[in-house]
């Protein structure tokens, strides 16, 4: 079947076999920013927005993404300039293995979409789906914080 | 993995249209709506009725209280205005405890009640609520939530369009406990309550275990302890502790049935003591 | 230590962002799987059900007439040699008990038969298609049933080497004796005994294990592995599959966790004979519940700790006895026996009479291996616990205990030449110590004084306090090896390439500051390219926490080497003698002012003048192996009603020498105690009465979500470590050694109950409580 949606922006057009999971079309097409770690809807490793909501896109066959937006890692930034989350990852030191990083990036953006000033708390909720074996959550929490208060000063 | 034995996708617009498609594929067709449940359609199934186009989301609220549609993801529900002043808040608060946020993007609360996952927390908090479900099988009818388990495996083709609520009572309160392991987990044990009181004077009770680890039902001997006592400390100990006797747990790789049995005293007795201080809190 | 405070260093110590950042936080195709090569068939494993039986008949001949299937592989048409998945050093210290298909199993999840196919699809359906006849032995499901009179063997081929007697299912045995202990326990004032369990417990790397294969335009084996030891994947598969060595490629890209669970010849074997058989790419990629139950485990233990000491608290005597279940084959068997008591009996150095003893047993469970801590963890829980309860037994405040005990500056311990890895160990004095300090700043921090035995209650809540103290090692003495090659670009820029194995470490970093802080260059100048068996030269791999310590110290002399090629020719450019020019800040510099720029003196040699290639290649074996030290703390929330326990605050301080950069050394602490917590208090891998593994999933094998919030405050407290790389030495394993211990001794503290067995479910916490009652 074909699947029609816009991905980071663009009108994109997919085939699809009726059974496919969104991950396993954007593996397919080259979107491998986007992350195999379960294939269950455990591990979030595969997050992505799907009408700017963050997702397990294992388990959203790809028949739904039809219609909607799609937004992988790899849109995230703007060409070369990175996403204030993806800043605030790379300076205060969150990302080690970096296989869960796109999958908690996404997570992260989608909670300050939607509350700019979240509490420690409201962070842990945001990325409490996202699995990371390497890091202790301990520097990914901390550049959530910081990445909130990038995002929350006047342009400069 | 996806779904290999899934040879077509179909995108129905409405909801008769839906009820058609799966008519005629009968056992070998299945709705989907949040698809968190992919992974369980049987191999015999092999077309797909995805319900996100029949417009089924939703929340209102109205005299005859509080419709949700089926096809709301649960982070909708969560999120809802209407949801967060209903009963204190009592289905978001529950919510919070559920899976992730990732999941919640895509679960929908009629999803969630046909899966009836034992350790569901969303059906015990609802069954306190004496929720109803309204089911269409070419015609609507609307049953008690608690009516759908039963049937659930001979529902056939008939689809969950709606959840209805109650409108809330004047001087009730409801409260949610949830055990897991770890803050991302399933429920080894949970309790929903709702109890209206008056005066310091309960007049109705409901109690619902669930994780047991069998499916949510309430606790009648632990509701008839409370209902028509004194709201109070002493009653609910005692009503823990008729929990505790009376609620049937079970062994599972998550617990034993041991640990089950205290957990229930300390879940109802907890619940119900939440319960309590927001009723205080609430006529103040 | 004054040392370290009066160095300056430019690029060592500094908070770099690391050098694959940037493409890790962008989603760029980095990992094994991320790099498709068109055309490669779909590998898929059939696992055995049953958890000890005889293969009798394998019949695939169904398969074969499948459209789309290019190969099948069984013990009928596989090589017969027996190796070691092992991932260590040649002669590898484990037994060669395993084939690539034999024809008996011997666990559920053990190989049966491998099917390659044009689609994962087609090969899910093959192996439908197979069908196996066993003959169902009587499985060994546990240490006692192993080693009971009469038990099955597991290991009974004639052929398997190495192991210590297989007819009696023992894989390894140790036993050794410093002094006389009953002499040492006689003479004690007071003994103290204690026995504790841990159970099998699995790494969970959220990228599993996955190799892809293909023959390069010169029909050379290439290899794209998730490994931590390319190097040791490419002897050994040359070994296994019976082709030169030469004619095996192996690169290993990015890495999505490794833990030690990726330091295995696993998969390997099979893309590269399907690949060979059939000419065409392979991929093989472990679903998750075969990353659970078909990959490796943490050891399973049981360790007997008996601890005698004077009324002061000195100890006297120290024995330690350990029972280590291997699972069916014995990789990392010995090695992580020995270590149980080689990176643990040293740090009390006092006893003069120390009995460390013990072996390590096949059952019919699934195979342990290397996993971070490689059995010291099991080991302080067992040690710390013991000192705990030995401090109560005297009356004296815990920290104070180990005050009295642990080793200092200039000590040793006669356990350093007696137990290495699996062979004699290498005699050692500690060279850089900062654990009294340790103690000290972590006792402070966590508010020891203020919040030892007050049990402060909130609601059912109690709160209690714990602490333990830990060493490791840096890398094995005498035996790994690293090496480094340099060279450098006329721009002014360094190629670095280096053996050692980036598994999320972020070593291509360190490595690259190392070498920076040497060549006086920035990052942006230092090109890293690491673990390609054809172009990096040698490095054993990552583990036994060596990276930063030897494969530094080889980058560090490789560097030292290239910056004397450096500065001979500005001597010439400049007429000044060489040792009196500074080379920094990308130019070398005359005492009269004059500069040349690194670009200017790379140009004159590779153009213009007496032209050579500025280059080094340096090699390193370490003769000892520093301990980095570690002084755990924490304060925990006991719920009385329900047995849950919660970690209020974890306080970590840590000596690791100088910290090359301390942004990744905190987060290889903070990653390395939150996998600890998890196994303290969450982590089982449940097996059935059958064998099987009941919770092959996240869903059900709980590990640390970020909700599960625990604030872990890292201390880095600096020494310099005179052998390691501008003083550095090693922190990526110790810190996952603290939790059992700290959170058994919190535990103890609030409700005055000792935990012996982990993990502290809550479950287990409320029978402990009732029992007390």
């Amino acid at each position: 079947m074909k699947i029609d949606l816009t991905l980071n922006g663009e009108k994109r057009s997919f085939e699809a076999a009726p059974g496919d999971t969104l991950l396993e079309v954007l593996r397919r097409e080259r979107f491998v920013g986007v992350k195999k770690g379960c294939g269950e809807g455990d591990c979030g490793a595969c997050a992505v927005l799907l009408d700017g909501h963050a997702v397990n896109s294992c388990l959203v066959l790809a028949g739904k993404a039809d219609g909607r937006e799609v937004v992988t890692i790899e849109g995230l930034a703007d060409g070369e300039r990175l996403h204030p989350i993806q800043e605030a990852f790379l300076d205060l030191g969150a990302i080690q293995c970096g296989y869960c990083t796109p999958g908690m990036v996404i997570a992260a953006a989608d909670l300050l979409a939607h509350h700019p000033d979240p509490s420690e708390e409201e962070i842990r909720e945001g990325i409490s789906g996202n699995l990371c074996r390497c890091t202790g959550y301990v520097k990914q929490v901390e550049a959530v914080q910081d990445a909130a208060r990038r995002m929350r000063r006047p342009h400069g | 993995m996806g779904l290999l034995h899934i040879e077509e996708y179909l995108r129905p617009a409405s909801l008769e249209e839906a009820f058609r498609l799966k008519r005629a594929g009968g056992e070998r067709a299945a709705y989907v709506g949040g698809g968190v449940s992919l992974v369980l359609f049987a191999p015999e199934v092999k077309t797909l009725v995805d319900l996100s186009r029949v417009p089924l989301d939703g929340i209102h609220s109205d005299k005859g209280g509080v419709r949700i549609g089926a096809s709301a993801p649960m982070r909708e529900v969560l999120d809802s205005p209407i949801l967060q002043t209903y009963l204190g808040g009592i289905v978001p608060r529950m919510l919070r405890e559920v899976a992730s946020p990732l999941l919640r993007n895509v679960a929908t609360v009629g999803g969630t009640l046909v899966a009836a996952n034992p350790w569901s927390d969303v059906i015990p908090v609802l069954l306190s609520l004496d929720a109803e479900v309204t089911l269409f099988d070419g015609k609507s009818r609307t049953i008690p939530l608690a009516n759908l388990f039963p049937v659930r495996h001979h529902l056939g083709d008939a689809l969950l369009t709606e959840v209805r609520l109650p409108p809330a009572p004047a001087h009730g309160a409801a409260s949610f406990v949830k055990f897991g392991r770890t803050r991302f987990d399933v429920a080894m044990l949970n309790v929903a309550c709702a109890v209206t009181a008056e005066k310091g004077r309960c007049s109705k009770a409901r109690v619902v275990v669930g994780g047991r680890p069998d499916l949510a039902a309430r606790a009648p001997k632990v509701e008839e302890v409370l209902v028509g006592a004194e709201f109070s400390p002493k009653t609910i100990a005692a009503a823990a502790d008729v929990a505790a006797k009376t609620v049937e747990v079970r062994e599972d790789r998550r617990a034993s049935a041991e640990y089950r049995k205290e957990l229930v005293e300390v879940g109802v007795r907890r619940a119900l003591t939440e319960a309590r201080a927001r009723l205080a809190e609430g006529s103040r | 230590m004054a040392e370290a405070k009066e160095r300056t260093f430019s690029i060592v110590g500094k908070r770099e962002r690391k050098v694959d950042g940037v493409a890790l936080v962008t989603g760029r195709p980095k990992f094994v799987a991320d790099v498709p090569i068109p055309g490669s068939l779909h590998v898929k494993v059939l696992h055995s059900p049953h958890a000890h039986a005889r293969i009798v008949s394998i019949d695939a001949s169904k398969v074969e007439t499948l459209p789309g299937v290019a190969c099948v592989l069984t013990h009928e048409n596989t090589p017969v040699t027996r190796y070691t998945t092992a991932g260590q050093g040649y002669p590898e210290p484990s037994p060669y008990d395993t084939r690539m298909f034999d024809a008996k199993v011997r666990f559920v999840g053990d190989r049966v038969a491998a099917v390659a196919a044009e689609s994962e699809a087609i090969a899910r359906e093959a192996l439908r298609l197979i069908e196996v006849r066993y003959e169902v032995l009587p499985p060994v499901l546990s240490l006692d049933e192993a080693l009971a009179p009469g038990a099955p063997v597991i290991h009974d081929e004639e052929d398997s080497t190495g192991a210590y007697d297989p007819s009696k299912n023992i894989a390894a045995d140790i036993d050794i004796d410093v002094g006389n202990v009953k002499k040492g326990f006689a003479a004690s004032d007071i003994v103290v005994e204690t026995t504790t369990e841990t159970p099998y417990a699995q790494h969970a790397p959220i990228e599993p294990h996955v190799v892809q294969s293909y023959l390069d335009p010169d029909r050379r084996l290439v290899l794209v592995s998730s490994t931590q030891v390319p190097f040791h994947v490419r002897r050994i598969v040359a070994r296994v599959l019976g082709i030169p060595l030469s004619r095996i490629r192996v690169i290993k890209p990015r890495v999505g966790g490794g833990f030690g669970v990726k330091q295995e010849i696993l998969l390997e074997d099979l893309v590269a004979l399907v690949t060979l058989r059939t000419g065409r790419p392979a991929l093989l990629e472990y679903a998750r519940d075969e990353e659970f139950v078909a990959s490796r485990t943490r050891h399973p233990m049981r360790i007997r700790v008996k601890l005698g000491a004077k009324k002061d608290g000195i100890l006297r005597a120290a024995e330690m006895e350990v029972l280590s279940n291997t699972g069916a084959y014995g990789s990392h068997a010995l090695t992580v026996l020995s270590n149980v008591g080689s990176k643990t009996l040293p740090l009390y150095n006092k006893a003069p009479d120390v009995h460390f003893f013990g072996r390590a047993v096949y059952t019919n469970l699934p195979v342990a291996g290397a996993y971070r801590g490689y059995g010291a963890t099991q080991g302080y829980f067992a040690l710390e616990t013991a000192m705990d309860e030995l401090a109560e037994r005297l009356g004296i405040d815990p920290v104070e205990l180990r005050r009295r005990n642990h080793i200092r500056l200039g000590e040793t311990s006669p356990i350093f030449q007696k137990l290495g890895e699996g062979r004699e160990g290498v005699p050692q004095t500690v060279k850089s110590c900062e654990l009294a300090r340790l103690i000290e700043v972590g006792a402070e921090r966590i508010g020891w004084a203020e919040k030892r035995g007050k049990r402060r209650r909130d609601g059912a809540w109690v709160h209690g306090i714990g602490m333990s103290i830990h060493m490791q090692g840096s890398g094995i003495p005498a035996i790994d090896m690293a090496a480094a090659t340099i060279k450098m670009n006329e721009d002014g820029s360094f190629n670095l390439l280096v053996g050692a194995t980036d598994i999320g470490t972020g070593s291509d970093t360190i490595l690259a500051q190392v070498a920076g802080e040497v060549l006086g260059v920035p990052l942006s100048k230092l090109l890293v390219l690491s673990s390609d068996t054809d172009v990096t030269p040698f490095d054993t791999g990552a583990y036994a926490s060596s990276t930063t310590y030897v494969s530094g110290k080889a980058v560090e002399k490789a560097a030292l080497e290239v910056r004397g090629q450096i500065l001979s020719v500005a001597a010439g450019m400049l007429g000044a003698p060489e040792a009196s020019l500074v080379l920094a800040n990308e130019a070398v510099r005359a005492p009269n002012g004059k500069t040349v720029s690194l670009s200017q003196v790379c140009e004159r040699a590779m153009y213009q003048e007496g032209q050579f290639q500025i280059g080094a290649t340096a090699s390193f074996v370490p003769e000892e192996s520093p301990p980095p030290f570690f002084a755990s703390f924490a304060e925990v929330a006991l719920d009385t009603e329900t047995g849950q326990v919660r970690i209020v605050r974890y306080v970590a301080a840590v000596d690791c020498g100088v910290a090359i950069n301390p942004t990744l050394a905190e987060g290889q602490m903070e990653g390395a105690i939150a996998n600890g917590i998890g196994y303290a208090l969450y982590e089982e891998m449940q097996i059935s009465s059958r064998g099987r593994v009941r919770n092959p999933s996240f869903f059900d094998y709980k590990i640390l979500g970020a909700r599960d919030a625990v604030p872990i405050e890292v201390i880095l407290v600096p020494s310099y470590e005179p052998t390691g790389p501008h003083g550095a030495k090693s922190v990526a394993e110790i810190g996952i050694n603290g939790p059992l211990p700290t959170i058994a001794n919190a535990i103890h503290d609030a409700v005055g109950i000792r935990l012996k067995r982990s993990p502290f479910t809550p479950q287990r916490v409320l029978a402990g409580l009732r029992e007390r009652r």
